[in-house]
């Protein structure tokens, strides 16, 4: 077989790849999304004032099953875990820990200095961390999954 | 490590597009397949039959709500195929020092 055929059909490998990795991706208005809604949800919770926790928690309800249900249907097709590995695992893993972090932390530091709002001031930074974070997570998983051998990933 | 194997039936331009997809997704629904390869129903379907009668694909079809749903995924022969003829071709572009 020729060797630049035999190129080409890699390239062709390797772009179904991508594309399936593409059609896959988390918009960025997602994360924005779920930050707002975090934020909200927080503040009306933290009001104490049983009305706003009630059309709060319905509002935080309804908003985050319409976002994830937007998402899962603009997503086409699972990616295999395979191709995301422990390294993107352990990313996301990272993530969400960090932000979880800052977020108990920042919180519970509030509130022993006796500040208002402390849990809706504290979930504020996680919000922007989902934010701006998300998409970078997302992007890095995609180059990760790009860059797995072609064969042998499991 | 993967035995390189030139697969003749996987190699077909449009069959190393769909395994080329399929081998990077779980279960693959009909639509996207199609869409993605930019293919007809019926060009798909003669594709997807071929690679299931080799035993590369499983084929599943479900119903969501009352419309059917038909979705294909690579086997374990099927990705063991089409790892061996990837590895194949890495072999023939490396002998002939084409950068990878």
């Amino acid at each position: 077989m020729d060797p630049i055929d035999a190129e080409l059909a890699l390239a062709e490998v390797r772009a179904r790849r991508s594309q399936v990795i593409d059609a896959n991706s988390i918009p960025s208005w997602f994360w924005r999304a779920i930050g707002v809604l975090m934020v909200m949800f927080t503040a009306a919770v933290e009001s104490r004032r049983p009305w706003l926790v009630a059309i709060g928690s319905v509002a935080y309800g309804i908003g985050l099953a319409t976002t994830i249900l937007l998402v899962v249907r603009q997503a086409k097709v699972q990616v295999r875990p395979s191709l995301i590995g422990i390294e993107g695992f352990l990313a996301i893993f990272g993530f969400t820990i960090v932000l979880v972090g800052i977020g108990v932390g920042l919180g519970l530091g509030l509130e022993a200095a006796g500040v208002g709002w402390p849990a809706t001031l504290a979930v504020i930074p996680v919000a922007f961390g989902l934010a701006v974070g998300g998409p970078r997570l997302m992007g890095f998983l995609r180059r990760l999954m790009r860059s797995r051998p072609l064969a042998g990933d499991r | 490590m993967t035995t390189p194997e030139f697969d003749e039936l996987i190699h077909a331009p449009t069959r190393l597009s769909l395994v080329s997809l399929l081998a990077a997704t779980e279960w693959a629904d009909f639509k996207y397949l199609r869409d993605a390869a930019d293919l007809s129903d019926s060009a798909l379907s003669k594709q997807l039959t071929t690679l299931e009668d080799a035993g590369y694909v499983d084929i599943r079809k479900t119903f969501v709500g009352r419309r059917p749903r038909t979705s294909a995924r690579l086997s374990a022969r099927g990705r063991q195929a089409f790892e061996a003829h990837v590895a194949a071709l890495q072999e023939i572009v490396a002998r002939a020092g084409l950068v990878l």
